[in-house]
């Protein structure tokens, strides 16, 4: 037995072998033949999906660089609540700070009793917590609580242009700029797939093998004025309140480039307490009735009827006609405001007595059909005018070749009548008389502000040029003689305002409201450089019935706006423009 | 001892010595390399993961601080807020300019 070295080295050599073999084979077991399994068993482990920190959204400034809309930290508190020893202690501390009464809290912290075996146990506490709240909850020192940072919008100045700007939940639906800026609003976030440690936070390997990190949103400048816009919504609050108004909009706009300056409406929201609103039913209240909701726009609609009469060239300032007080087409009857007869008038005196059978007159026997449609389509209604904010009306014109086509619409369309429109359709077709026949795109977002530094102004943009400079100024000239021969309440001392007002019958299931109107004026100054073109319209006035037209109720508004927003945009006089060149 | 036990234990030709010798130095080099590899694959690996973590570190302090930025941008919007400068020039003793008469002067 074992006689020499050699021997006995060999033998030793085999028993180490023959006790590797094992280990051999359960590393081939291990490492090929159940490898897919255990790679499987620690992508389970390591491989969670994750999301880091989500970005700021960008922020939302007013054309000086005012903040409007800007981002607030909250957190999101949970609680692994089988690490919890002191349930009750730890409920009566946490709940004046997440804001739940403690009894829902002890509840909720306390373990069931028959799953008390399991490892672990998170629900979440409460959901958008402030900062300050966070801290000391922090500063409580429970390591089994958790606290999850996100943002929440913050409105730096309340409910101002609460219908412009909007808001956005939690599931990306809202309304305003909130919702259709979003694209560039909402940061780039990150949610994969990796292998995360214990914590849950990334394993080397995974920021090694690339790793993306969240970037915020883009910022936007908008074109209106944070100082014009509280002014014109403290200007409408006290008009609607004055005449006992069921609503209104006010729009301010510069007619050169299309910027609106301000826009405001009433009944409006407090963007910050959507979901109050929405729990109580009233999400009517988030249509912003300066874009979304179309009406009979009335007598102010007569400029575009003028517009096109004149631009077609078959009426000049020296055509006239005999105003009898009615007009019978298509089978209506259309008379004049006041019911009576204003005998011979021309394009001025018909704009300036805002007489429906001069434009009825001019619709159905001067222009026809197809050329007083082809304007009125140049100038925009019907379609969308593309403002970029969310769920714009594109209004409802009736064309001769549609199924519920009515000859008298001809007739009626003219004064106003029978056409649906939205306010802000109406300020971008009588932007382009103010223009000298170019209607101009109107637009909010003046510049983008991308997070790597690069910028993006939004130039203005023409939508074409629905009538001649010619007729541009021609019709200019004439709404400014309408405001001084029969507008008084819409004058602004030194300044020559082109307007024209409307009082707009309702529309009701088979006829109109006889009660209630829809008071408005439009207009723009100071003539011949117009710089600014507001839109005044109050929803149902209840004043005394001689006294709830546009000229009584709306166009005094405009005075009052016109006069500060001449001071305040640093618009010299007349005069002295026309001094100056 | 005897000659024989003696030349089976280190009697061993001097050529075939010199050989094994040669081999063992070229073990022990390429030991030596592969330690040396690995050591610096460690050192390199350990080096990744310092990054990573404060890669991951300097990417929570940016947070934080995009965190207290926002917040401290908000705040300094509120305190110049149309309702909050009008609340302080109330507080100062100004009016709200209920009346404004504007002067309209001629051109020269």
């Amino acid at each position: 037995m074992l006689r020499g070295p050699d021997t006995r080295m060999r033998l030793v050599a085999l028993l180490f072998i023959v006790a590797l073999l094992p280990v051999l084979g359960q590393l081939v077991r291990i490492q090929v033949l159940e490898h897919p399994r255990y790679q499987r068993d620690v992508e389970e482990l390591v491989r969670r999906r994750y999301a880091l920190p989500e970005p700021p959204w960008g922020v939302i400034t007013d054309r000086n660089g005012d903040l409007l809309v800007g981002n607030v930290p909250v957190y999101d508190i949970g609680a692994d609540i089988n690490l919890i020893t002191d349930t009750v202690q730890a409920a009566q501390r946490l709940a004046p700070l997440v804001n739940v009464p403690e009894k829902d809290l002890r509840a909720a912290l306390t373990l069931p009793e028959d799953e008390k075996k399991i490892t672990t146990a998170w629900v979440p506490l409460a959901q958008d917590v402030s900062a300050e709240s966070s801290q000391a909850i922090n500063d409580l020192g429970y390591y089994w609580i958790t606290m999850t940072p996100h943002w929440t919008r913050y409105y730096a100045e309340g409910d101002l242009a609460s219908h412009l700007l909007g808001f956005i939940n939690r599931d990306g639906q809202g309304y305003g700029i909130e919702v259709s800026q979003m694209r560039f609003l909402k940061g780039e976030t990150v949610d994969k797939t990796g292998a995360l440690s214990g914590d849950s936070n990334p394993l080397p390997n995974e920021m090694a093998d690339g790793m993306e990190f969240p970037y915020s949103g883009t910022d936007l400048r908008l074109t209106i004025d944070r100082t014009i816009q509280a002014y014109i919504e403290g200007e409408l609050a006290k008009a609607v309140a004055e005449y006992n108004a069921e609503g209104g909009t006010i729009l301010v706009l510069n007619p050169r480039t299309g910027e609106i300056l301000a826009s405001a409406s009433v009944p409006d929201y407090e963007p910050y307490r959507y979901f109050d609103y929405a729990s109580s039913e009233s999400v009517g209240v988030f249509l912003d009735p300066a874009i979304s909701i179309s009406y009979e726009p009335g007598s102010i609609f007569k400029v575009v009827t003028a517009a096109a009469a004149l631009d077609c060239g078959k009426v000049d300032l020296n055509w006239s006609y005999q105003d009898r007080g009615s007009l019978e087409y298509g089978g209506i009857i259309v008379r004049n405001w006041s019911g009576g007869s204003y005998g011979q008038q021309d394009l001025e005196g018909a704009l300036a007595h805002s007489l429906n059978v001069g434009m009825a007159t001019l619709s159905t026997q001067v222009m026809g059909a197809h050329t007083f449609y082809d304007y009125v389509q140049a100038f925009g209604f019907g379609l969308p005018t593309g403002v970029g904010l969310y769920g714009e009306s594109g209004g409802q014109v009736h064309l001769p070749d549609d199924w519920d086509w009515a000859d008298s619409y001809l007739a009626t369309n003219a004064f106003g009548q029978g056409i649906a429109v939205t306010s802000l359709q109406m300020v971008t077709a009588v932007s382009a008389i103010a223009n000298d026949g170019v209607m101009m795109q109107p637009h909010v977002v003046a510049a983008r502000y991308y997070p790597d530094g690069r910028s993006v102004e939004v130039p203005p943009r023409s939508l074409g040029k629905p009538i001649s400079t010619e007729t541009a100024r021609t019709l200019s000239e004439l709404m400014v003689r309408a405001v001084e021969r029969e507008i008084d309440y819409a004058q602004v001392p030194g300044y020559r305002i082109a307007g024209k007002t409307g009082t707009a019958q309702i529309p009701t299931t088979g006829g109109y409201d006889p009660e209630n109107v829809i008071a408005s004026f439009i207009g723009f100054g100071p003539v011949p450089d117009p710089q600014v073109l507001v839109l005044v319209k109050l929803v149902k006035p209840d004043v005394p019935y001689t006294m709830r037209w546009g000229s009584q109720t709306a166009a005094p508004v405009f005075h009052e706006l016109a006069e500060r927003l001449f001071v305040l945009l640093g618009i010299p006089p007349s005069n002295l423009m026309a001094a100056g060149g | 001892m005897s000659v024989i036990w003696h030349q089976q234990t280190h009697g061993v030709p001097i050529r075939k010595a010199k050989s094994e010798r040669t081999i063992a130095l070229l073990f022990l080099a390429f030991v030596v390399v592969i330690t040396l590899l690995l050591a610096a694959y460690l050192a390199l690996v350990a080096d990744n993961v310092r990054l990573s973590r404060e890669i991951w570190q300097i990417e929570q302090d940016l947070m934080a601080a995009e965190r207290e930025t926002q917040t401290v941008a908000s705040e300094c919007a509120r305190l110049s807020s149309i309702p909050v400068l009008q609340e302080r020039s109330t507080q100062l003793g100004y009016q709200p300019a209920n009346q404004v008469e504007y002067l309209s002067l001629g051109a020269p």
